[in-house]
């Protein structure tokens, strides 16, 4: 199939910085993509150039295999969000929606279908400058999801939301998803969108440092899958025949290295093992991100 | 681009802004008039050249569509609408092209309320003191048109200005400087220089005769050329410019 973003070599240069450097990627239909990077590490930049907010310096990114700004109907392709604050305080929800929506042909009864997807039907007629921003946050969406893309784009969505506002995010990105359509989010927390991505891009310093499905980068770098099982010592002989190391622990629990939880429960079942416990240790998943965009000791 | 202007136009309903650029027009419109009206004495404003500078004072219509067109431009910048905006059309020359007609439209409708309350005060005036009106419909013709199509061009200018200066500030300082402050010592210290510039080609556009000042149709075509040369600065400006 056709990749929904393919960018390539792309670089961004001002002055003497250079911000994005020479970076390729594609991303395929259907999955959900973490962008992720320390602040300052490109990730916008990236973002305005992939939806021609800004020039590349040179390279080239496409969408659906066009530029951004030659794509038909841009906004029923892809809908982005870049900032959670991009609204006219003294206006309205409906309104702001409305300034968009006509601008390209859309209905107004669209407007409203969004508004009471994203929860903000009440709200609508108010003006946003009373909004809370995980009100904002919902608002941006909105106007993403206007003309129905197929690829969505939201730089740093979970910024400031409370944790109520991240699971209903994580949900929304979920059954998006789930209909064949494409998520690019970024973030600099990979805790954030570790739970809802397919696989992660890790940039740093413009560059790209890791592509990798989620399950492989844990591999990669012998994060631990924490279980519990009545018959401990035969889940552990069983991991050990698959040549996995395992460490058990002072409250009756082992500790599996370098595999995700999947490949345990996997093994567990075809064993005949049960489980009564099964969880990636999250913080090491943490520490090899914090790792890999970390600047080298000079 | 139909739809990009009503998105426009839109956008400059939507918030109190435009309300309160409105009400400084009618404020300052009452303000000048009502002291040009009083204050003169009756032998002074029997004198037609007079008469045409009391009911002139609807050109000042011409500084808030200038804001409003700036508005049109620097509050995307400020608020950050820019982006989405840039999103759903990310023809730029189509965006600046919808905000020149509508900066037009908003400007047009400021004059006539800026001209139409000055004729009203005037008139209630003028008869009031029972001072005969010495304007002839001539004169009266080329004030309305001078004063309609000159606040349609100031609200173009302002969105050109707003194209050139982003930031919001910066753009309204800018006009109000040169307008009120800069042309005038230009036009005082260099006359045959100041009659080029755009506030008193404007003065010159509705009729206004007074010494230095060019005739009405230059005047409107040298009020055309800034309008022309501020709108195309933008239009490069708007194009070039990555959007943060």
């Amino acid at each position: 199939m056709d990749p929904v973003v393919q960018s390539e070599s792309l670089t961004k240069r001002y002055g003497s910085l250079l911000a994005v450097d020479n970076l390729s990627f594609t991303l395929a239909p259907g999955t959900i993509t973490g962008f992720l990077g320390p602040n300052g590490a490109g990730k916008t930049t990236t973002l305005r150039m992939l939806l021609g907010l800004a020039k590349p310096t040179s390279g080239n990114a496409v969408i659906f295999g066009r530029h951004y700004s030659e794509l038909d109907n841009p906004p029923m392709r892809v809908g982005a969000v870049l900032e959670a604050t991009d609204f006219h305080p003294g206006r309205s929800a409906r309104d702001h929606l409305l300034t968009l929506s006509r601008a390209v042909g859309i209905s107004d009864s669209r407007v409203d279908e969004v508004l009471e997807l994203v929860e903000l039907k009440d709200a609508s007629k108010r003006r946003v400058k009373g909004y809370s921003l995980g009100m904002r946050q919902r608002l941006g969406l909105a106007a993403a999801l206007l003309g129905d893309p197929d690829l969505l784009i939201l730089d740093e969505p979970a910024n400031g939301l409370d944790p109520e506002g991240v699971r209903w995010l994580r949900d929304f990105m979920r059954s998006f998803a789930a209909r064949g359509r494409t998520v690019l989010v970024s973030s600099h927390v990979l805790a954030e969108v570790a739970q809802t991505v397919d696989q992660v891009l890790i940039i740093g310093h413009g560059r790209l440092i890791a592509k990798s499905s989620l399950a492989e980068l844990t591999a990669r770098v012998g994060g631990s899958v924490r279980v519990r099982s009545p018959k401990l010592s035969e889940l552990a002989q069983a991991l050990h025949k698959e040549g996995i190391e395992t460490t058990a622990t002072n409250d009756h629990a082992l500790l599996a290295q370098g595999i995700t939880s999947e490949r345990v429960g996997d093994i567990a079942f075809a064993s005949g093992i049960p489980l009564h416990e099964l969880a990636s240790e999250g913080s090491s998943l943490e520490e090899v991100f914090l790792e890999l965009t970390s600047e080298p000791e000079k | 681009m139909i739809s990009q202007i009503r998105a426009e136009l839109l956008k400059i309903r939507s918030t109190r802004t435009t309300l309160g650029l409105l009400l400084g027009l009618i404020g300052l419109v009452l303000l000048f008039s009502l002291l040009t009206g009083l204050l003169s004495s009756a032998a002074l404003l029997s004198v037609k050249e007079n008469q045409l500078t009391l009911v002139g004072d609807g050109t000042i219509a011409g500084v808030f569509s200038a804001l409003a067109g700036i508005m049109l431009v620097t509050s995307e910048y400020r608020f950050g609408t820019i982006r989405p905006t840039f999103l759903f059309n990310p023809n730029r020359d189509r965006v600046f092209g919808s905000k020149i007609v509508a900066g037009a439209i908003a400007g047009f409708l400021f004059g006539v309320v800026g001209e139409g309350l000055v004729l009203l005060v005037g008139t209630i005036i003028l008869s009031a003191r029972s001072i005969p009106f010495a304007l002839s419909g001539g004169d009266l013709a080329l004030l309305l048109v001078g004063t309609l199509i000159g606040s349609a061009l100031w609200g173009v200018i302002g969105v050109g200005l707003g194209a050139i200066i982003p930031n919001q500030v910066g753009a309204v300082i800018i006009l109000l400087a040169w307008g009120f402050v800069a042309e005038n010592i230009i036009f005082g210290l260099l006359p045959s220089v100041g009659r080029y510039m755009p506030v008193h080609a404007q003065n010159a556009m509705i009729g206004l005769a007074s010494a230095h000042l060019l005739g009405a149709g230059p005047g409107a075509a040298v009020l055309v050329a800034w309008t022309v040369v501020l709108g195309a600065a933008g239009l490069f400006l708007l194009r070039r410019r990555d959007v943060s």
